[in-house]
């Protein structure tokens, strides 16, 4: 049976050559390029930042300055002139101690400086005017006169109510089929299995404006059309393919052994998928829920087409018609209205962002 | 609470592969067996179907002399103890070792003094508000038996239980588990591919290939009398010399060797020598040492002689031989094995000494 020899291999040698080495000098060049990395990569973030922090930076200065009838820059560079060089010192002492009680210090004295030049400069052109319509619908009439008969703009807080109604909705709808879905394709064997997945896949890789007209005339003839419910189920099945596909890698991710062990310590199969695996994939639950509201919270198209009535406009709708029923677009309503628009997905981003991180497409978490 | 298991006829098969082919198995109440066996050798399968994760395919599994096939896993009342340990991470260590008992009509309060009852025998008492992801591998190893334990199960099962612990935990849990098993009395079975695990824990150990027992038996049955090659080289570490060789005439043929036979023998066969019946000696064959590895207490050599390449070892600590160096090498011939080589059973015929 054995038939393996154990010949030696001729032997090599490899001799080093003597090095002499000076190791300070490596270590002090070592050091100085990793400061100038590091300075070189913040000098590249802050400059892509820009672009992108610029325009929500802008939007909230212009809701807090703008005055109907035209919108001037000089408020923005005032601002940008006090509050970039700031953020640029931070990042300097930032990256020069890492002593946490350094750190805190200089952002509070830097926020301080800031906020003191920035009252002293703009804050006398601070009002709070364009959030008038927050508490007063009549905005359009003001401004176009009494030209229109009162009452054809709704209050925002409808359309508030409408877009949170179509966001939980959604929410609720896509957790609940996403999660049950998912599980079942994570853990089953069944006849065309495989089929299924790809058909998801290419659900998802389908463009859903193609099926806008399709979508309208069904809706039309099952007499959904013109109401949030049928926003609802349309948005629900447009995005379903691709939560369950997420849910179902968090599923994977779960080891089967727990759930034997759960069921052999006497659950039923539902009881152990209610006590033992749906705590392990709650950052996934987490995950799906924030897009989902997210996503109908911003829903523009489909509404667009769908929703027709004034009493059943999304904020989405509602912005739009801010921007268009305005004569010459007051920037500063616009800009208040956005920033209202904007700021429930916000507050939801920065609360739940830790979780939003361990999402993948694949939903394999790092 | 214990309970005398059989496996009768067993098979399970999937779509694609069988896993298990053919089982015939019985455990008496309060025996502690070892599944001994490679990976793929269809023992986890079989672990699971007497859990009832999984039906079989046929047969018939019984406790107590009663078919269970059809009960659910919720229902047989068994333990099981995974490779992975299966804790529950959303779950304190007691809620761990207490969730067995949600699901039987139990009073909180009852529950929790078992699970402490419980948790004192597996010495995990002070850490009953842990999380399991705040415990080490040996610690787990315990929340995991000690859940499994409390709802005195019918049958214990253990799947791997060692191997995902360091070496000397392995030594320590190995006695532990040991120890409570014969506290408790309960019928156990454990799963390894770690021969030393089977030999050291178990009763009698149960060696499975390709979804098939090959032996039953107690360490020294296997070790000594192994009914077929898979057992003769699965069992024993160093693994023991497997020397082809033909069979005729009253002797067989090994390379150079020929070996004087009693009891007839013909055809291709298979010549087995453990490592250490092999002695270097001033009669024996002469052959040359290509390698010697001390490995603590005794030196194993491998030498190239008549009987082709061959491993045997001396005991202490320091190699008395250099490689290189010539010796002569004999066996014991009563401790010599021969197999078939075309079906694997082993011979009744014996190397003439």
């Amino acid at each position: 049976m054995e038939t393996d020899t154990l010949d030696t291999v001729a032997g090599t040698t490899l001799v080093n050559p003597p090095l002499r080495l000076d190791w300070p000098k490596l270590a002090r060049r070592a050091r100085l390029r990793r400061a100038a990395g590091q300075s070189a990569l913040l000098a590249f973030l802050l400059a892509v930042s820009v672009p992108i922090i610029l325009p929500y930076f802008w939007m909230v200065v212009i809701s807090f300055t703008a005055r109907s009838g035209g919108v001037s820059t000089q408020v923005l560079w005032t601002a940008c002139a006090i509050v970039v060089p700031a953020v640029m010192i931070y990042s300097m002492v930032h990256l020069m101690t890492s002593s946490r009680g350094l750190r805190v210090a200089a952002g509070v004295v830097l926020l301080a400086i800031a906020a003191g030049l920035l009252a002293a400069h703009v804050g006398h052109r601070l009002h709070f005017a364009n959030y008038r319509f927050l508490w007063d619908p009549n905005i359009v009439e003001e401004i176009r006169s009494k030209a229109t008969a009162g009452g054809q703009f709704p209050s925002v807080w409808v359309a508030f109510r409408n877009s949170l109604a179509l966001a939980m909705s959604e929410t609720v709808i896509i957790l609940a089929v996403a999660s049950l879905a998912g599980y079942y394709i994570s853990r089953f064997a069944f006849r065309g299995r495989e089929a299924f997945l790809q058909g998801m896949l290419v659900l998802h890789a389908f463009p859903a404006m193609t099926l806008i007209i399709p979508l309208f005339l069904i809706l039309h003839w099952v007499g959904l059309l013109d109401t949030i419910a049928g926003v609802i189920l349309v948005l629900a099945t447009i995005e379903l393919p691709f939560y369950v596909f997420v849910m179902k890698g968090f599923f994977d991710a779960v080891p089967w052994d727990i759930e034997m062990s759960a069921m052999t310590d006497g659950a039923t199969r539902r009881q152990a998928f209610r006590m033992v695996v749906l705590p392990q994939v709650r950052v996934g639950l987490i995950a799906v829920a924030v897009f989902a509201f997210i996503r109908a919270w911003e829903e523009y198209i489909f509404v667009r087409t769908m929703l027709i009535e004034n009493t059943n406009w999304v904020m989405s709708l509602y912005l739009f018609w801010v921007s268009d029923d305005i004569m010459g677009v007051d920037y500063g309503i616009v800009a208040a209205v956005s920033v209202f628009y904007v700021l429930p997905s916000l507050l939801l981003y920065v609360f739940c962002q830790r979780y939003l991180t361990q999402m993948t497409i694949g939903g394999i978490r790092g | 609470m214990m309970a005398r298991i059989e496996l009768r006829d067993i098979r399970k098969s999937w779509v694609a592969a069988t896993a298990v082919e053919r089982i015939d198995l019985a455990i008496d109440d309060g025996a502690f067996i070892a599944v001994l066996g490679p990976s793929g050798c269809g023992k986890t399968t079989t672990l699971l179907m007497l859990a009832g994760i999984y039906s079989p395919t046929s047969g018939e599994i019984a406790f107590d002399g009663a078919r269970v096939n059809d009960v659910e896993a919720r229902d047989r009342n068994v333990g099981i103890v995974f490779q992975s340990y299966a804790l529950y991470p959303n779950m304190s260590v007691l809620d761990n070792i207490m969730f067995p008992l949600r699901f039987k009509k139990i009073e909180r309060s009852e529950a929790e003094a078992r699970a402490r009852e419980i948790a004192a025998l597996v010495r995990i008492d002070r850490l009953l508000d842990r999380r399991p992801s705040q415990l080490s591998g040996g610690q787990q190893q315990r929340v995991a038996l000690a859940r499994a334990l409390v709802k005195r199960p019918h049958l214990l099962l253990l799947d791997e239980p060692l191997s995902n612990l360091d070496a000397s935990l392995r030594l320590t849990m190995r006695t532990e588990i040991r120890r409570i098993q014969r506290d408790l009395g309960v019928t156990t079975i454990l799963v390894t591919h770690d021969q030393i695990e089977a030999t050291t824990m178990a009763d009698r150990i149960v060696v499975m290939n390709a979804g098939r027992v090959e032996q039953e038996g107690t360490a020294k049955d296997l070790y000594e009398r192994p009914q077929t090659l898979f057992v003769a080289s699965f069992v024993g570490s160093p693994p023991i010399n497997l020397l082809e060789g033909r069979a005729g005439d009253g002797a067989i043929k090994v390379r150079e060797a020929t070996l004087k036979l009693a009891g007839s023998a013909a055809g291709d066969v298979v010549l087995g020598i453990r490592p250490e019946s092999l002695h270097a000696n001033a009669s024996g064959m002469p052959s040359r040492i290509v390698a010697a590895e001390p490995m603590g207490r005794e030196v194993l050599y491998s030498a190239e002689g008549a009987l082709g390449l061959v491993r045997f070892i001396e005991a202490g600590a320091e190699a008395r031989h250099r490689e290189g160096e010539t010796v002569s090498l004999a066996f014991s011939a009563e401790s010599a094995l021969l197999f078939d080589k075309a079906s694997g059973r082993r011979l009744d015929a014996r190397i003439a000494s």
